[in-house]
């Protein structure tokens, strides 16, 4: 999967034919294999550009800095990165005429030591869902799989679940990163800031890990798109994706199969009210 | 004053290390989710003292902590009483494991701060109560730069007590300070003290092959003259444009020590805390009637990389970085302290 040069070919004419301010792509970090996000203004930069199974990073997550907000934007999405700019433009966020996306077929992603991501090999929609040119061959969406560590710790007893994600709480150490990758995450002012809220407070204490990471994973329920933009920012390598993924399995069985922004203009899970919905816990 | 310097080998420096453990309150690099931590160990088959540097966090919480308590406070009727917590700085003696050349010199830097102005006493006892032995760096890792940051590879004083790796599977274990020299003294180290001075060229060596084995090298005294004139520079705005503000950076460096105070209260209780904060979020300067003299990303990296290679050197003779590279490990984006600072001292100044 290396699109470079049909990239730098898509950028160059966007700049030259006066249709973009802005283009979010990658470029090689200089040294190794890995690469850097860039924000390019400047046509003579284009070259820089790549796209292979190394382009790791969700640049929707772009979409709400001050470089980009109000302008007109080239960008690269990925399946998963599709969906959450899908949900960015029903959650009006970003506007469809202000951008030009550039989708890929998507065949996998690799982490730092060439290993396929877990969530790329858990894939239900490897194709750009929302795109104005496509890369690669389209192959379509495929069956929904419950993500192997959720299964796995299913099997576990209940205590042995509690001591496992007091561990997560213990080593999280409150930076905020997972929250600020995240392409979701734009509100100006996020809860877990407040400082006169006593649940969140901003002390680096394992109950406010605690309070601060089930908001976040809450406020994502059936809007987290498996990007795995938080766990590559976590420094302490925390596995982030059991909270959003157990969210999604209770979101997909329960509520008509609905997975975040697959389809265009689809609201949340939780912002749309259908008679379809279960009611049994209604006494 | 003259300092010992034992050898010994794999063998002997494991027997130390559990003699080490059984007999003092120690802490070493403990794997969790895949990242090392500094944790109290009671055995060394829970740690790891060569734990690799690309997946180990800084030791710096040990002595300044991510969340301490200040105070403790309680409101009745009668009024709001204060109380002291009871967590003690002073922890008596310990000893920590397998700290990195560049961690430990985070720590040196770090005393100029905390000595000065306002003295952060408990900063300083946990610092006096407590014996360094570091890892044996021999290679340095593709983001690691700490020689070219006023790294004194012939002292080597950051640490208490330097583990050295010779040729042939020999070890060398030397006193770096005075509280090092007396706890070998008190626990001696298996092997012969003060071998050879045949020892003292295979170190000499060691040192040399460690320093040629860096990718990145820069000439810091030339980039803290250039930045020094480039506070004005465009530079900054280009080479933050990809930086998503996640904070993990300041959250994880050994030097960075900026914290914010908040409470967790339970009704009518409360704690106060000290915990980290770093100088990328946006909220950092927020002033309580709403003006935020840092509103642009690119202000906020500069002011992170001005303090780190221009206002501290100025203020205490040092640069705030020592080059361990955990933040560009660590970033989402992959963004390199070193490059960003390159990329500002090289480029034109406004005229």
């Amino acid at each position: 999967m290396d699109y470079s040069k049909e990239i730098r070919d898509i950028a160059a004419k966007l700049f030259a034919d006066g249709k973009i301010d802005v283009f979010v792509g990658y470029r090689m970090n200089g040294f190794d294999d890995n690469q850097v996000p860039v924000v390019i203004t400047d046509p003579k930069e284009v070259s820089t550009l790549v796209f292979t199974e190394k382009s790791v990073f969700n640049l929707t997550n772009y979409l709400k800095t001050d470089h980009t907000r109000g302008k007109r934007v080239g960008l690269i999405v990925k399946g998963c990165d599709s969906r959450s700019l899908n949900l960015l433009l029903t959650e009006s966020q970003v506007k469809r005429d202000r951008l030009y996306i550039i989708g890929i077929a998507c065949e996998g992603v690799v982490d730092d030591k060439g290993v396929k991501m877990q969530n790329c090999t858990e894939c239900i929609v490897p194709d750009a869902v929302v795109f104005d040119e496509m890369l690669g061959s389209p192959r379509g969406k495929k069956d929904y799989i419950v993500n192997a560590d959720i299964r796995a710790l299913a099997e576990k007893g209940l205590v042995e679940r509690r001591e496992y994600f007091e561990e997560i709480f213990e080593n999280c150490i409150r930076c905020n990163a997972c929250r600020h990758s995240c392409p979701l995450c734009y509100c100006a002012k996020c809860c877990i800031d407040q400082e006169t809220a006593s649940l969140y407070n901003g002390s680096n204490t394992a109950s406010s890990a605690f309070h601060a990471l089930m908001t976040w994973s809450l406020h994502l329920a059936g809007r987290c798109v498996d990007c795995r933009n938080c766990e590559k920012a976590c420094p302490s390598h925390l596995p982030l994706h059991l909270l959003h993924k157990q969210n999604e399995k209770v979101i997909f069985e329960n509520f008509q199969n609905h997975l975040a922004g697959v389809e265009e203009g689809e609201r949340g899970a939780f912002y749309k009210y259908s008679l379809k919905d279960p009611d049994d816990f209604i006494m | 004053m003259s300092f010992s310097t034992f050898v010994t080998d794999t063998a002997g420096l494991q027997k130390m290390f559990e003699a080490i453990i059984s007999k003092h309150e120690t802490y070493a690099p403990v794997e969790k989710f895949g990242k090392f931590d500094y944790k109290k160990v009671s055995s060394l088959k829970e740690c790891n003292p060569d734990s690799p540097i690309d997946a180990t966090m800084s030791v710096k919480p040990l002595f300044f902590p991510r969340a301490s308590k200040i105070i403790k406070y309680e409101a009745s009727s009668a009024g709001t009483s204060i109380h002291e917590t009871d967590e003690d700085p002073i922890a008596g003696k310990r000893v920590i494991l397998g700290v990195k050349h560049c961690d430990a010199r985070g720590l040196q830097v770090l005393e100029a701060v905390n000595k000065w102005d306002y003295i952060d006493s408990d900063f300083l006892k946990r610092r006096a109560n407590t014996v360094i032995f570091s890892t044996r760096c021999d290679k340095a890792d593709t983001q690691c730069f700490c020689t070219s940051l006023d790294y004194d590879v012939e002292n080597l004083d950051a640490m208490d007590v330097a583990i050295i790796n010779g040729p042939d599977g020999r070890i060398y274990l030397c006193a770096r300070t005075e509280k090092g020299e007396n706890f070998l003294t008190q626990n001696p180290a298996p092997g012969s003290r003060n071998p050879e001075p045949i020892a003292q060229e295979e170190m000499k060596k060691q040192y040399e092959t460690f320093a040629a084995s860096f990718r990145l090298k820069m000439d810091y005294k030339d980039v803290n003259e250039k930045m020094s004139k480039r506070f004005d520079s465009p530079a900054f705005e280009e080479a933050s444009r990809n930086c998503v503000s996640c904070n993990t950076c300041a959250f994880i460096c050994p030097t960075c020590h900026c914290f914010k105070i908040s409470d967790e209260k339970i009704r009518d209780t409360g704690l106060r805390y000290k915990s980290y904060d770093s100088c990328n979020n946006a909220y950092f300067t927020l002033e309580a009637g709403g003006h935020n003299p840092r509103p642009a990303k690119y202000r906020r990296w500069r002011q992170r990389s001005m303090h780190k290679f221009v206002y501290y050197k100025e203020r205490f003779g040092v640069n705030l970085c020592v080059g361990c590279g955990h933040c560009a490990i660590s970033c989402p984006v992959n963004i390199s302290i070193f490059e960003v600072v390159n990329h500002v001292a090289n480029a034109p100044v406004e005229s």
